[in-house]
């Protein structure tokens, strides 16, 4: 079995070499790859859409419906963890460990306490605790501030310069990642519950989809932004760029909350309620 | 709005599908009347869409407003109009009756179960309705993605099959993908109709005929045709109900689709003609698939086994007809598609129907069903006539056509293979049917009184929601039967390009 995947392999990797000699030649200016419909995108992306960055021109208004799908696709993948992984039954082991918030002892509860200690004196924390880490924890609560600003300027930017929803999404998400890497999952889960992060990516995917329907209930094809002219008032070149402004938007948001979803569940086998 | 129904049919369901996550959050109730909504106005558009292409031709769809080979560009002729509606009816009509399998088994997370149910269905539509090679291979993604979760979903060792399935699944769709990277590189364009013009004066060249592999193999890949079926038995017998009964019927008859569309209208049989070692090497191939998938079937001792092993024997016959280089044959095949889509469903629902209320579906839980449950049985044998291919039902004609087109290419292989399977199908019905109809029922399993006469069964059918879907269904084979003649004349016939002979 194995001789037979590497003759297979090596017949592969052969005719893919000798396909090769028929490419054309690497930077090749008269490649068909740069002359075929390339020259379009190049030189009239700035009079037909207004965004002098080109890539994002192609990415999310020449080619924009595939970009639809790949912010769909990350939902799916988000909702397929989610669906695979999430689970309702409690941890096994029945200790139950808590930090005096004030002067940080440790209490370990061997039995389901009749009632809970109150959460502003005692808090919950995980089996597998480690003591506070002052200069990590504190670290990190100064840097995410500025690490959610840079993200939303690469979405905001991305017109201009490299960036938009996709990066700045996983800049943000990176961002709560961080949250419950040098906290713990109960705190990031706190600024960002589970139902948040549903349906944030959710919501997302349907602002882009939203925007594309917009335009269709304007009389004009899905997902041509032109039709949203009149709504913003502005001339239709205008509105192809404003209308890139706002998929970003929801590309951002669904990457976002789906990289969240993802980290939470894989972080916790799926329990949420404590993870690494 | 008539013009814009390709769009509707394709973002539809992908709008409700982001609704329907939504109310999975706030008010799960209402998850199934979403997806309901969503695929139900996809079928309007589908369905719209077929009779606008019958009577006015080929509708095409600038998404974005821009031209093609720019923009993304949808284009209907008769061959995916015909398909989508399918594709869209038999989704439609399966989660019309998935609602108690779902309810029964994972009510906690009906919400993400139908978001990912209608995304599939959007995905296959999508494959279905676009123009555009690159876009067809994100839509892939989207069905391959919402697939694998809806099937690791199962018990048991599902999740393991799902990963089986996910592993070979990705090798193919990358195939697909390096396979259009290398139509890229030699032509710069991703548009089909663009493709198939600027790929004329390159027939010659390795490199074209390198993509073309890399993109036929990986679509064999993911349509299970032998010897690349190896994920698909275990994946789709261990799936959940309402899943089997979406992709199996679906996604491979999808997958072929896609492969007749590469083979007809981006690489043209002008192409595919010239690759006489090819065609003969895929003819054998399809020939070994149809027997292997026929002997593994005749093996199993599981209703839903038996269906997945089957599903391969049935993929040989589509990709060996439309392989054979003639008219008749690829008629036969398209006209298999159509009809295999339906029998599948037809037969997947049932053993659906049968899991619900047995909750099992070996052979030996099958004893003395025909009593318990005769209108799932009734229904189930319909499916069997069609599969083995008993006039009237749709599946003797297109195997007739199958048949012909064997002859016509003087391919014995081919036709022996064909009359070979459809005998071992009638053993494999038949083997059920005696357990099912003469084998009492087993102890437990009916209500015995207590004097001393034979044990009295009790009708048990599955629920009304989807004992009616799986009528329909089952009408729905002998209806595509008795519509053979104008479906190939109004629809196969206008597509078959003129280098077909």
């Amino acid at each position: 079995m194995k001789l037979i995947s590497l003759a297979l392999v090596v017949l592969l990797g052969g005719l893919f070499m000798a396909a090769t000699a028929d490419f054309p030649d690497w930077g090749d200016p008269a490649s068909p790859a740069s002359v075929h419909v390339s020259p379009r995108y190049i030189e009239k992306t700035m009079e037909e859409t207004s965004v002098p960055n080109i890539v994002t021109a192609v990415l999310a208004d020449y080619r924009g419906y595939d970009t639809m799908f790949e912010t769909a696709v990350v939902f799916t993948a988000g909702v397929a963890c989610f669906l695979l992984l999430r689970r309702r039954d409690p941890r096994p082991g029945p200790e139950r460990i808590y930090r005096h918030q004030a002067t940080g002892v440790i209490v370990e509860m061997r039995h389901k306490p009749a009632k809970e200690p109150a959460g502003e004196v005692f808090a919950r924390i995980d089996d597998d605790w480690v003591p506070h880490d002052l200069i990590i924890m504190n670290v990190c609560r100064l840097l995410i501030p500025f690490i959610q600003l840079f993200g939303l300027y690469v979405i905001a930017h991305g017109h201009h310069s490299p960036g938009g929803g996709f990066q700045g999404g996983v800049i943000l998400g990176a961002s709560i990642i961080l949250l419950a890497l040098s906290w713990d999952l109960r705190t990031a889960m706190g600024r960002l519950s589970e139902a948040a992060t549903g349906l944030m990516s959710a919501v997302g995917v349907f602002i882009y989809a939203g925007v594309g329907a917009m335009c269709l209930a304007m009389g004009s094809n899905f997902l041509d932004y032109e039709a949203l002219g009149p709504l913003m008032f502005v001339d239709p070149v205008h509105a192809r760029s404003l209308g890139i402004f706002f998929v970003e938007l929801g590309v951002g948001l669904a990457v976002m909350a789906t990289m969240v979803l993802i980290y939470k569940n894989l972080a916790s086998e799926g329990r949420l309620d404590q993870g690494l | 709005m008539t013009q814009h129904f390709p769009a509707l049919l394709v973002t539809a369901p992908l709008l409700c599908a982001l609704l329907v996550s939504i109310a999975g959050w706030l008010r799960p109730r209402l998850c199934l009347p979403i997806a309901l909504v969503g695929l139900g106005v996809a079928t309007l558009a589908a369905t719209g869409m077929l009779a606008q292409v019958l009577t006015s031709g080929p509708i095409g769809y600038r998404l974005g407003g821009w031209d093609p080979p720019w923009g993304i560009y949808y284009f209907l002729d008769q061959l995916n109009a015909v398909v989508a509606a399918v594709v869209a009816w038999v989704a439609l009509v399966n989660l019309a009756a998935s609602h108690r399998a779902v309810q029964a088994d994972y009510e906690d997370k009906q919400g993400p179960f139908y978001t990912l149910y209608v995304l599939a269905v959007t995905g296959l539509l999508g494959m279905v309705a676009t123009g555009d090679a690159f876009n067809l291979y994100v839509l892939l993604e989207i069905s391959s993605l919402t697939g694998y979760a809806l099937i690791g979903l199962g018990p048991n060792r599902a999740p393991l099959s799902s990963l089986n399935y996910l592993f070979l699944g990705t090798i193919g769709a990358s195939f697909y993908l390096l396979g259009v990277g290398y139509l890229y590189i030699v032509t710069g364009s991703l548009n089909m109709a663009d493709l198939a013009e600027l790929l004329k004066p390159l027939y010659g060249s390795l490199a074209v005929t390198t993509a073309f592999s890399l993109i036929v193999v990986g679509l064999w890949m993911k349509m299970a045709f032998f010897p690349l079926h190896a994920w698909l038995p275990n994946a789709y017998s261990q799936a959940p109900g309402p899943a089997a009964s979406l992709l199996a019927p679906l996604m491979t008859k999808v997958m072929v689709y896609v492969m007749i569309r590469m083979m007809l209208s981006v690489f043209t049989v002008d192409f595919v003609g010239t690759q006489a070692v090819l065609q003969q090497a895929v003819g054998w191939l399809a020939v070994a698939a149809i027997v292997a998938g026929a002997l593994f079937a005749l093996a199993q001792r599981d209703l839903k086994r038996m269906l997945a092993y089957i599903v391969v024997g049935e993929v040989g016959y589509m990709v060996g007809g439309a392989w054979l280089g003639n008219r008749i044959g690829m008629t036969g095949a398209v006209l298999h598609l159509i009809n295999d889509a339906v029998m599948t469903f037809c037969v997947f629902l049932a053993a659906g129907c049968i899991f619900q209320k047995i909750r099992g579906t070996a052979f030996e839980d099958l004893q003395g069903l025909f009593k318990k449950m005769p209108w799932t049985m009734a229904a189930l044998a319909v499916g069997a006539l069609a599969i083995i291919g008993v006039p009237p039902t749709c599946g003797f004609f297109s195997k007739w056509y199958l048949i012909r087109g064997g002859l016509e290419a003087g391919h014995w292989g081919f036709v022996c293979a064909l009359l070979f399977s459809s005998l071992v199908n009638v053993v494999l019905f038949f083997r059920l049917f005696e357990i099912a109809f003469f084998e009492p029922m087993a102890e437990g399993n009916g209500h015995g009184d207590h004097h001393g006469h034979a044990p009295a069964v009790a009708i048990a059918e599955a629920p009304l929601s989807m004992l009616l879907p799986l009528m329909a269904a089952a009408l729905g084979l002998v209806a595509l039967g008795l519509a053979t003649g104008p479906l190939v004349k109004y629809v196969i016939t206008p597509v078959m390009p003129t280098g077909l002979w």
